[in-house]
């Protein structure tokens, strides 16, 4: 079924965006019913379904696995056992001492819970305002949402002679407590189960005191929404929360909420003229007291009231109106629905957007071929839907071809624009198709001219048979058109031979992008450049051509071991050179050249001391 | 006017031949050396473009660089200069030159790549 559209503006009361739909209940039924092996397991299960309103049998595993000794183990028997028909649990004295014992100040708020339920579903007499003395005492000292929640279910099994107003008051401190998401959830940040909680204690406590909460409908809504928004539950507990919230909210005595939702789609159609909504309370019972009225229906095109103050009929728990019998145009339509019948509803005033369908039928489908000299249409062909065209028409670049028609609704004859009217051109052989929009004039008559010189683009200017199409269709028709009318021949000008047409694939791999590495330089051819290094080497050997005829003085080369060093050591320096330029890198020379230039230095100073004093001794 | 040309030239070349020294001729021979090589590498580059620049720009700062050192020697070793190097011997020239080249060298082999 269809969620019912929210429209929260100001005034407007909010209503539920999450609801238990039938399935949902069916799930949440089927993990409440898993088949359990511990106690608190079929507690969870029995009681959770005794809230859907299943009940089951299982008072042998009860009675089998309780623990007598165990106040948990008590207080689940107990009241799982209250939800079966004729299943007793016997209570020894112990028992009941263990119980009253346990209501004390000094045992935790969940422990007084489950003693005070235990006495109460097993029809033990309680003293209530010892109760309440104890549950005073821990609220204050358990501070936290849960702990308050138990002490507000606890107090619904009191008596209502007892001082129950200071724990009533927690119901509101509570509810400020909870955390407004966007205006449309509230709950604890301790999560779901808590929120689902709360609620059913406080309803519980409320409906036991006879004091409404305090609760503004809006709340009440937000927590229905916090509590019904998740569809599957982690855990038998959560599902167990929910269980027991739905069922506080169906049944309580001051607050109701409702659930409006339409059976299908909320369309309307003169095949399908009635408007049926399904009311109904959180546990998707239909109410069946309600009296469910239109207070006013809009056209959303033209904003005239259609309907205003009209009730809806009742027929097997469905509500329904025939809006058809008040002739809408087709379009949309906005509905404000109220519900009312019970002093307790909330969340009872709908906006429901509603769609009214027809059917098209097209006339006066005329089709021509126009010469652009003369404006005399020379062949003008009228087509009946869904027939074709008999013979194809021709048109080439000298005329153009021309359509009119009208688009009408089937049974009212009013005229309609739907939002898609094309005319669609199909090459069969090229497997080409041209679409162009028919546009309708200020009379509504629909007008499509194709002039085949101006539009030869378009197609590629490729001459041949076009299959002729008209494409109608709009969210409010349920009878899109799909209309082969006729063949038409076109023949364009400057026709270039006609390549097929591929479809444009856009998932094909791509052409391979061959990466381009860098290209070297070029360089000269090898003859040139070895070339020119003998031409740079040769001045060498003119160099040393030249020494000896100058009679350079080779002859007087002394042995002298520094001199030896010094030539030695000077020749290794351009070895290192060369090293260099081949292998090493700066520091890696820098160390050696320090080395050997310290010493051929040393051995140099010498030798050209040496020869100083030798010149100086000469001359 | 080219006969005046000629004679000079012609002149010069005794003069040259006949006055300078042995070892500066040893030098100026030094010096055509490193001329040629450095023209012949600027004549490559003309020709065949400036690929790879860095090897050109080394080889031929290495040639200008070897006869501005060249040249330095010569000036201080030739005996008429002397009186402008009084603290500078011709050892000490040959030293400075070699220890300037030895500079040299290493920028050039580090930039010829």
């Amino acid at each position: 079924t269809l969620v019912v559209l929210v429209l929260a503006l100001g005034a407007h009361a909010l209503t539920p965006s999450h609801h238990l739909t039938p399935s949902d209940l069916v799930r949440l039924q089927d993990v409440l019913s898993q088949p359990y092996t511990d106690l608190k397991a079929a507690y969870l299960s029995i009681v959770g379904q005794s809230k859907l309103g299943l009940s089951v049998e299982a008072c042998d595993f009860i009675k089998s696995n309780l623990d007598p000794s165990s106040v948990e183990s008590l207080f689940y028997a107990a009241e799982a056992s209250q939800t079966i028909a004729s299943c007793e649990i016997p209570v020894s004295n112990e028992t009941r001492d263990l119980l009253h014992a346990t209501v004390s100040e000094d045992s935790t708020m969940s422990q007084i819970h489950q003693a005070v339920s235990a006495l109460s579903f097993l029809g033990l007499p309680l003293a209530s305002q010892e109760v309440v003395s104890a549950l005073k005492a821990r609220i204050s000292k358990e501070d936290n949402v849960l702990a308050i929640t138990l002490a507000l279910q606890t107090a619904s099994h009191l008596s209502q002679q007892a001082e129950l107003g200071e724990i009533l008051e927690e119901i509101e401190d509570l509810a400020a407590r909870l955390d407004d998401l966007g205006g449309v959830y509230l709950q604890f940040e301790e999560g779901l189960e808590v929120t689902a909680l709360f609620v059913s204690a406080a309803y519980a406590l409320s409906d036991h005191v006879g004091v409404e909460p305090p609760l503004k409908e809006d709340q009440v809504i937000q927590l229905l929404n916090s509590v019904f928004s998740k569809k599957s539950w982690d855990s038998l507990s959560e599902a167990f929360s929910v269980a027991s919230a739905a069922a506080a909210l169906a049944d309580n005595r001051f607050h109701k909420p409702v659930i409006v939702s339409a059976v299908g789609p909320a369309t309307v159609s003169h095949s399908q003229p009635l408007l049926q909504l399904q009311v109904m309370d959180v546990l998707c019972q239909s109410l069946s007291s309600a009296n469910v009225l239109v207070e006013t229906a809009t056209s959303a095109a033209t904003k005239a009231t259609i309907l205003s103050q009209t009730p809806f009929t009742q027929r097997d728990g469905i509500f329904q109106l025939n809006f058809m019998a008040s002739q809408p145009a087709s379009g949309y339509y906005q509905f404000s629905v109220a519900i009312s019948g019970d002093s307790r509803l909330v969340g009872n005033h709908i906006e429901l957007k509603v769609k009214v369908s027809t059917k098209v039928s097209i006339n006066n489908m005329d089709l021509s071929v126009v010469d652009k000299d003369q404006s005399i249409g020379t062949k003008t062909t009228r087509v009946e839907y869904p027939n074709k065209a008999k013979s194809s028409f021709i048109a080439d670049s000298h005329q153009n071809f021309a359509m009119s028609f009208q688009l009408v609704d089937e049974s009212t004859g009013v005229e309609l624009t739907p939002h898609q009217t094309f005319v669609r051109l199909h090459n069969q052989k090229t497997g080409q198709e041209v679409v162009f929009v028919a546009e309708p004039d200020s009379k509504n008559l629909y007008k499509f001219e194709l002039d085949t010189a101006e539009r030869k683009a378009e197609f590629d200017s490729i001459s041949g048979t076009y299959a002729l199409y008209l494409m109608v269709g709009d969210a409010t028709l349920e009878n899109p058109v799909l209309w082969n009318m006729a063949d038409i021949v076109l023949k364009f000008p400057d026709e270039e031979a006609p390549s097929a047409i591929q479809s444009k694939n856009l998932y094909v791999p791509k052409p391979e992008i061959q990466h381009l590495f860098r290209e070297p330089e070029r360089r000269p051819p090898t003859v040139l450049s070895n070339t020119f290094t003998a031409m740079v080497l040769s001045p060498f050997l003119l160099l040393l051509l030249l020494w000896f005829k100058l009679g350079a003085n080779v002859s007087n080369f002394s042995l002298s071991p520094s001199s030896v060093l010094f030539h030695v050591g000077h020749a290794a320096m351009l070895g290192l050179m060369y090293v260099y330029w081949t292998q090493l890198n700066m520091f890696q020379t820098l160390k050696y050249l320090a080395i050997i230039g310290s010493l051929t230095f040393l051995a140099g100073n010498r030798m050209l001391a040496q020869k100083a004093v030798k010149r100086y001794c000469t001359e | 006017m080219s006969n005046s040309v000629i004679s000079v030239i012609s002149r010069f070349l005794e003069e040259y031949t006949t006055s300078t020294p042995n070892k500066l001729k040893v030098v100026d021979a030094y010096l055509l050396y490193i001329l040629l090589t450095g023209a012949f590498q600027f004549l490559y580059c003309l020709l065949v473009g400036t690929f790879p620049f860095n090897s050109f720009l080394s080889g031929f700062i290495s040639c200008v660089g070897s006869f501005i050192l060249a040249v330095c020697l010569r000036i201080q070793i030739n005996p008429q200069n002397k009186g402008e190097f009084l603290t500078v011997s011709p050892e000490r020239a040959f030293a400075d030159f070699l220890f300037a080249h030895t500079v040299l060298h290493l920028v050039v082999v580090n930039f010829i790549g």
